[in-house]
């Protein structure tokens, strides 16, 4: 969980001037290209920062060079501070709180009310902020930019307050014709696709809830694409084996996870517990419930199916039976099968949150 | 026969919950807003309320808010597509004795409003998980321990629910009458109901989706 994502910045092959670092991070952070390069334009002019910072994402770039991008970051910011300013020593104090900011990060934690805050960075933290303080007040050249700055808003704050008009007009147009164009592409054609289908029940039921489903994601869900919880990720299971075995599968949880890599592997072992649900059952409903609590994920995956004897299994079901079990135990966690003939099956998929 | 009243503002989904209802049940009343449903159930008096979470000059709780004092003896049963966890909370707070899903089978619908008619609650897999899920830190105990906290034995009924076994099949597995798995959900039902926890609703607010 205390991964720090990649930032998906890259530089823009069509929106450039120089090098594209200016479009790619305007359409990273969604705002107009412009203002991007106004805001670079007036860094530079303090002490050369903003030249540094835009070399520092040149470098990023989508995560290739990390390291010589921390660097002139970390550059571009005291000459910033410095052309502020600033005297050499509160630079240092700055930095010093950055740096407790930044092991924060990379170590985990929270400055937030009731989050653990490691030591070294309380330490490295108010040693920054005891030498900021004695010396900023000190200074006083810190009026003289600050002038500069304020007398740059006034000439062109108009300017930019049209362009950004103008963005978030542009943003709301953007808006309606994705939503015309989803709707298009989704609920429409499965309106089609059920005006077509209207004889046959299981199959116009199955896309019924498809498009439910999908359409319930995007209107309250973590949006379009890939899953990132894990509960998302059941849901699109879930779905997967509705479309292709003509089943229903309630589902509930009570607590979600980010999804990680041996969160993945539960969300195969379930998913693969339900496909042998739908094909084997002839249940025509499966129940998934999902619950993470502080010690460990547990998924449940049951059918009031047939049901079977699991001393003798037969061998074609031996196989995904120790798909799921092997998938479990790889993942670090344990599977258990429930079922006696006639009186339905539960699989139950356990991961100790410690195995994360 | 147990007497009915439909409230959806979907003249549709009304028509099909009509056509799935047993012989045991009567559709004395339909309405499609809060409006026009609080004056037909104050008339009808009838025994359970089917009522959709959302409508348009409201949503369910409005209707219970107006209607539950004078007429102690209605039951309301929320339906919703929505499950969303702020409405469910929300309407269940209200007064609502059970929450199911549209997508409800026939047989589990009618098996619903008989027991919701009979002063038992009635709790869908899905909101037996959210219930879960907001009194899972059962060490937090607010002014009433009673109310703030559910007994093992309830956990254990309300996981069941969620893994989707009926009352029936509870009540085998853990070795009790299903007269007494019922009075444990009722009785989940009522901290659900009187429980000041405000890690409810707050809760409810954070986690807006399934």
């Amino acid at each position: 969980m205390n991964q720090i994502s990649v930032l998906p910045f890259e530089r823009s092959g069509d929106d450039r001037v120089i090098a594209g670092v200016c479009g790619g991070l305007a359409s990273t952070l969604g705002v107009d290209a412009t203002l991007v390069r106004l805001v670079f334009a007036i860094l530079s002019i303090a002490g050369g920062a903003g030249i540094l910072l835009y070399f520092a994402l040149w470098a990023y770039d989508g995560g290739k060079r990390t390291w010589p991008a921390v660097v002139l970051i970390a550059a571009a910011a005291c000459s910033l501070l410095l052309a502020l300013g600033l005297s050499g020593v509160a630079v240092l104090g700055a930095g010093l709180i950055a740096a407790g900011l930044g092991l924060l990060l990379v170590r985990g934690g929270s400055i937030r009310s009731g989050g653990k805050l490691p030591v070294p960075v309380i330490v490295l933290m108010v040693i920054g902020a005891a030498t900021l303080l004695d010396h900023v007040g000190t200074s006083n050249s810190f009026i003289g930019p600050g002038a500069v700055v304020g007398a740059l808003l006034l000439v062109l704050g108009p300017w930019v307050w049209q362009l950004w008009r103008e963005h978030l007009e542009r943003i709301r147009l953007q808006e309606r014709a994705e939503v015309a164009a989803r709707i298009h592409d989704s609920v429409l054609q499965t309106l089609a696709l059920v005006q077509r289908h209207a004889e046959d029940a299981p199959r116009v039921s199955a896309i019924a809830r498809r498009q439910e489903r999908e359409l319930r994601r995007w209107l309250y869900g973590s949006g379009a694409g890939d899953a990132v919880t894990l509960a998302d990720a059941l849901a699109e299971a879930a779905t997967e084996v509705e479309e292709l075995h003509g089943v229903r599968v309630e589902l509930a949880s009570a607590g979600d996870l980010t999804l990680d890599e041996s969160l993945q592997q539960l969300v195969l072992a379930a998913r693969e517990a339900m496909t042998n649900a739908a094909k084997f059952s002839t249940a025509d409903e499966i129940s998934v419930y999902l619950e993470a609590n502080g010690d460990q994920v547990a998924v449940f995956v049951r059918d009031r199916g047939i049901g079977f004897d699991p001393a003798a299994i037969p061998a074609d079901r031996r196989g995904v039976a120790e798909s799921i079990a092997g998938r479990m135990r790889r993942a670090g966690g344990t599977s258990a099968i429930v079922s006696a003939p006639g009186s339905g099956t539960e699989v139950e998929l356990t991961l100790p949150r410690a195995a994360q | 026969m147990i007497r009915v009243v439909l409230v959806d503002d979907h003249v549709l989904f009304r028509a099909g919950v009509r056509g799935e209802l047993g012989a045991a049940v009567e559709v004395v009343g339909e309405a499609g807003s809060v409006d026009e449903a609080v004056p037909l159930i104050r008339e009808l008096d009838p025994d359970v309320v089917l009522l959709d979470v959302h409508l348009p000059d409201g949503g369910g709780e409005a209707v219970i808010a107006a209607v539950a004092q004078e007429r102690p003896g209605v039951k309301f049963l929320a339906l919703s597509v929505s499950d969303a966890a702020e409405d469910v909370i929300g309407v269940i707070r209200a007064g609502a004795r059970g929450y199911v899903t549209k997508t409800i089978s026939s047989d589990e619908l009618n098996d619903a409003i008989a027991r919701v008619s009979d002063g038992d609650a009635v709790f869908s897999p899905r909101l037996a998980g959210f219930v879960l899920d907001a009194f899972r830190d059962g060490a937090r105990v607010g002014d009433d321990a009673e109310l703030e906290t559910l007994t093992a034995r309830e956990r254990e009924v309300l996981q069941l629910i969620a893994r989707g076994y009926k009352y029936k099949e509870i009540a085998a597995r853990l070795h009790l009458s299903v007269k007494t798995v019922e009075a444990h959900v009722s009785s989940v039902l009522r901290k659900l109901q009187l429980s000041s926890r405000a890690e409810l609703t707050r809760w409810a607010h954070e986690r807006r989706l399934i």
